[in-house]
């Protein structure tokens, strides 16, 4: 039988295609993916974008979330102070209301009050990042201001509104509570309450101070109520942050999946197609010069 | 009668009809390389006999014919494979120009908008931060600028292709007039009933090449060979050509024209076919898609930020300005340089961050597309791969099947040196064999005339 009489193309073909197997793999293992444009593999390509999309959110959840840890820490510590502020102020409602003591002395211990009171005033106008934490949604100037016409001695700037962030894919978590909630609550106002002891310490009039005493005593009881929703908030941002880290370890494993390249397996194939071009360059260079010429003188 | 001078003359026709045949391997061993090249063989026949009582004399040998070896059937298979294989090439390596701008998947449309969302969303923990927003407006701008260059691109692998389409008409016409002139010339030889051979070969090989860049159809009649393209718009008309021309259209790609006629969407093989799919098909539907993605998303971002209000209080205004319709990838730019008029806030104080929901929304929410602008893009990302992979798949394809062809037509065709070797040793011998008889019978013929001139002496 007759056959084709020109081979040199057809191995030349095969010397082509084991080179570009051996650039392909060649690629595979400097990129170390499988996958590098999307035709190697539309499907895993698309995942891959998504994927990285995903990976990129994720982060920024992340991101989301230690910035609110630190504005949630900074609102707890200042929570806390308040807390030890009132029962500072209870113990000295306790010592004015214990009818040993003269006006004079009532009236000194007043002043410490006042002193409480404009500290409370700084806790009240806490900013975190340039922003006050409990004016609502009104951030940009001091909530609370002094105010002798109010009862409560100060009167609120901010409003009631509240923020919502998201920390993760449809999970939202509110970033503040209002000021007038929490310092001027009607389960508690620590603003009036102080502003009573301070009038009735002023007054040395025994009875109104043990009144405001309990007054303020149910405020501590509020704001410590009130302070639950940051522990808890920080609590949550503690628990999101390892469980975002476990989504990104996840994404990572998944991405990995579609596109990395199995390098044992691309070595392997390395080696096998550099033996299948040394073969067919071998094959090139042996079939070529022979010819029923060589054996005819 | 026999006679030594026939013998003569047997040996001289001998020698003669082996020249001939020594000439036809030379050729063949000489265009062993030429592509096209089909062999030739010496056709040797025996001269008629002479009858003379009972014994019947042969009268040597004739070189009757010299024919080139070929197969019609296989080389029109080759010509169809070609166009196909033409055709695969040109749209692989075009669409691998489309698939170049959605070759990353950490760069690009698709992460713009992964890092527009988290500058949004980073916009909400603290909303009165002018860093942050200027943040946000930087994403934007970012977004706007890849889809702008990415029409640009689009257009200028369009223009490129363009050019081919241009190129590629100028080779076809060249191509058609040299076998418009080859086919009146075999025509001729045919109608005297002799073999074109060589004429043939150079006709079947432009031919061949004709079919790289278009698709061709064959049709032999009476007046020789008839090539056409397209639905039957002629190329080559016997020993006439008909060149086609370009021009270019209201959308401002050039199209082609045959005797005046539009047949650009008739052409389906080769360079032209290809180009044509990928220009006229591929591309518009990957830029339509691209300018859908952009209004839309545009317009979902502007209606986000008009139900919120700015950092003065004021009621949101549009982020993005878009020319919807064909130009709308190109045309997204972004609407305000102010950071202070993102719309975070829900209720007009400056600390709220109510709108940055509904900013955010626009990731989740399919577009009047159908898809999420995320989901929108990798659909794409994902078609275009498809498409590449596609082509480069056929391509592979009609090249090994071509290659297979080939080695068919090879079989019947190609030159083999081993056996020209042998014809060359076997006429060599069969020359000096003839050489020999005409030196005998030289020899004999002396002999015949020294016969008359003395008898032989006695020792």
């Amino acid at each position: 039988m007759r056959v084709n009489p020109n081979f040199a193309p057809d191995i030349l073909n095969d010397v082509f295609q084991s080179q570009a197997q051996e650039q392909t793999d060649l690629q595979e293992l400097s990129t170390g993916r499988r996958v590098n444009l999307p035709s190697d593999n539309p499907t895993a390509f698309a995942a891959d974008v998504q994927n990285q999309a995903e990976q990129s959110q994720t982060d920024q959840y992340l991101t989301n979330t230690t910035n609110l840890e630190g504005l949630f820490q900074t609102a707890d510590s200042t929570m806390s102070s308040v807390v030890s502020a009132l029962n500072q102020a209870i113990s000295l409602g306790t010592e004015g209301s214990n009818g040993t003591l003269t006006l004079a002395q009532q009236q000194a211990l007043a002043q410490q009050v006042q002193g409480i009171q404009s500290q409370m005033l700084q806790y009240a106008n806490t900013s975190y990042e340039g922003s006050y934490i409990f004016g609502g949604t009104e951030t940009t100037k001091p909530p609370f201001v002094a105010d002798v016409t109010q009862v409560a001695g100060v009167s609120y700037q901010g409003n009631a509104g509240v923020n919502q962030v998201e920390i993760a894919n449809g999970r939202s978590i509110q970033t503040n509570l209002p000021g007038s909630q929490i310092f001027l609550g009607s389960g508690g106002n620590v603003m009036a309450s102080l502003q009573q002891l301070v009038n009735a310490l002023s007054s040395g009039n025994t009875s109104a101070i043990g009144t405001a005493t309990t007054a303020i005593s149910a405020s501590l009881n509020y704001v410590s109520t009130q302070r639950v929703f940051y522990g808890s908030a920080l609590d949550q941002m503690n628990s999101n942050q390892s469980y975002l880290q476990t989504e990104e370890v996840n994404l990572q494993t998944q991405d990995s999946g579609l596109v990395a390249a199995d390098m044992t397996a691309v070595a392997t194939d390395l080696s096998q197609a550099t033996t299948t071009h040394d073969a067919a360059l071998a094959a090139l260079a042996k079939v070529i010069p022979n010819s029923l010429l060589n054996y005819l003188q | 009668m026999s006679s030594l001078s026939s013998s003569l003359w047997i040996a001289a026709g001998a020698l003669q009809a082996t020249e001939g045949a020594l000439d036809v391997t030379s050729n063949n061993i000489a265009n062993a390389s030429t592509p096209g090249y089909s062999r030739e063989q010496a056709v040797m026949t025996e001269q008629g006999a002479i009858q003379e009582g009972n014994l019947t004399y042969g009268q040597g040998v004739n070189l009757q014919q010299i024919q080139s070896i070929r197969d019609q059937v296989l080389s029109f298979q080759i010509a169809l494979e070609t166009q196909q294989q033409g055709s695969t090439q040109a749209q692989s390596s075009a669409l691998q120009q489309v698939q170049g701008l959605f070759s990353s998947s950490t760069q690009g449309i698709g992460a713009d908008f992964s890092a527009f969302f988290n500058s949004v969303s980073q916009l909400s923990t603290n909303p009165t931060s002018v860093p942050n927003r200027q943040a946000v407006l930087n994403a934007a701008q970012t977004l706007s600028g890849d889809f702008n260059q990415a029409a640009t691109n689009l257009d200028s692998i369009t223009s490129g292709l363009n050019q081919t389409v241009t190129q590629t008409v100028t080779q076809i016409n060249g191509l058609t007039q040299q076998i418009a002139q080859l086919n009146g010339q075999v025509g001729t030889l045919q109608n005297e009933g002799k073999d074109p051979g060589v004429l043939l070969d150079q006709e079947n090989q432009l031919i061949s090449q004709l079919s790289q860049l278009t698709n061709v159809s064959e049709i032999q009649s009476g007046n020789g060979l008839t090539l056409t393209t397209g639905n039957g718009s002629p190329l080559v008309v016997g020993n006439q050509s008909f060149a086609l021309q370009t021009s270019t259209n209201s959308s401002g790609n050039t199209s082609i024209l045959s005797q005046g006629q539009d047949i650009t969407s008739a052409i389906s093989g080769g360079t032209l076919g290809g180009t044509i799919q990928v220009r006229d098909t591929v591309i518009p539907n990957v830029s339509s898609q691209l300018n859908n993605l952009a209004s839309q998303f545009a317009a979902s971002i502007n209606s986000a930020q008009t139900s919120g209000y700015d950092l003065n209080g004021n009621k949101g205004a549009a982020l993005f300005s878009v020319t919807p319709g064909a130009g709308a990838a190109a045309s997204l730019k972004v609407a305000i340089s102010d950071p202070s008029l993102i719309a975070a806030s829900s209720d007009g104080t400056s600390g709220s961050n109510g709108n940055v929901a509904n900013l955010l929304a626009v990731q989740n929410t399919a577009l009047p597309g159908g898809a999420t602008p995320g989901d929108t893009y990798t659909n794409l990302v994902a078609q275009v791969g498809n498409l590449t992979a596609q082509a480069q798949a056929e391509n592979t394809a009609s090249s090994s099947s071509l290659t297979q062809l080939n080695d068919q037509l090879g079989a019947i065709s190609g030159v083999s040196i081993d056996e020209e070797t042998t014809n060359l040793v076997n006429y060599q011998r069969d020359y000096e064999a003839a050489a020999r008889v005409v030196t005998t019978v030289d020899a004999l013929t002396q002999s015949v005339l020294q016969m008359g001139e003395s008898a032989p002496t006695a020792p």
